[in-house]
């Protein structure tokens, strides 16, 4: 099964998150062709990165591994990485990594709206 | 049934497809099949990365099988001499955060019964068995 990637640079009130909206297989297949999408838009000052897992099927180590490198790099400026539309499956994988720092975990896009509008004032707070 | 694979991650991820459709096949639940498919995933993985270093003219071996009560993977390669669960356990020692190279074997345990390696005449044989719990209402 191939993955598709669809990147997003604004969803809603909270320009400057981007939204990468994943369909189908992260496995050691794919993720590094999520890593050499990732690239460009990591290389942009962005403090938050979301990833949809609503279409997301089938998801490996390879695939934490690629998640946990945006942690980092995210975490190491400030940011922060969240998940959105976890389907049961893909969060029992994810327990591995649900307590990380730099993880957030939400169940609908409300939620996750009002976490990255008090993101979005802390950041203009700090500014 | 009996796979013969080239060492890559596309023939990895072959071999999953066709034991999804092999579990499918045989109804067993999509948590099951998904957890199945997880475990070759990243021990196909293992073997493709490490014993045969991605090298696509080598090839590795894949058999499925599965009895009423027990669905069993066991992949073959004739790479080096590599105990997987040995290796896992090293690891998880010195284990933080920012190494996720222990994930792998972690969500294998978590999805298989029983986990068994040995060496045999050149190989590296690792066998994964899963218990089949049978489904409410059969019978």
């Amino acid at each position: 099964m191939p993955l598709e990637i669809l990147t997003l640079k604004t969803i809603g009130d909270n320009a400057g998150a981007v939204t990468v909206k994943l369909t189908g297989s992260l496995d050691t297949a794919t993720a590094p062709e999520l890593e050499r999408q990732l690239a460009p838009v990591l290389a942009d000052p962005i403090k938050d990165l979301v990833f949809d897992l609503a279409q997301l099927k089938f998801i490996s180590s390879a695939g934490l591994r690629v998640f946990s490198a945006t942690r980092k790099t995210l975490k190491e400026r400030g940011g922060q990485t969240a998940f959105i539309h976890m389907q049961p499956q893909i969060q029992e994988v994810f327990e591995i990594m649900k307590s990380l720092p730099g993880v957030a975990v939400f169940k609908d896009v409300a939620e996750l709206d009002r976490y990255l509008a008090a993101r979005q004032r802390s950041h203009t707070e700090n500014q | 049934m009996m796979l013969e694979l080239h060492a890559t991650p596309e023939e990895v991820m072959r071999a999953v497809e066709t034991l999804q459709e092999f579990a499918q096949a045989r109804g067993l639940p999509e948590k099951t099949v998904f957890g199945l498919a997880l475990a070759l995933e990243e021990c196909g993985s293992n073997v493709v990365n490490h014993a045969l270093q991605r090298d696509p003219h080598k090839k590795f071996q894949v058999v499925i099988e599965s009895t009423d009560d027990t669905f069993a993977i066991e992949l073959r390669d004739r790479g080096p001499e590599f105990d997987p669960t040995a290796a896992a356990e090293r690891k998880s020692q010195a284990d933080d955060d920012d190494r996720p190279g222990g994930w792998g074997l972690q969500l294998v345990r978590r999805q298989m019964d029983e986990i068994r390696y040995r060496r045999e005449a050149g190989e590296n044989i690792l066998r994964l068995t899963k218990r089949l719990v049978p489904a409410a209402g059969v019978e």
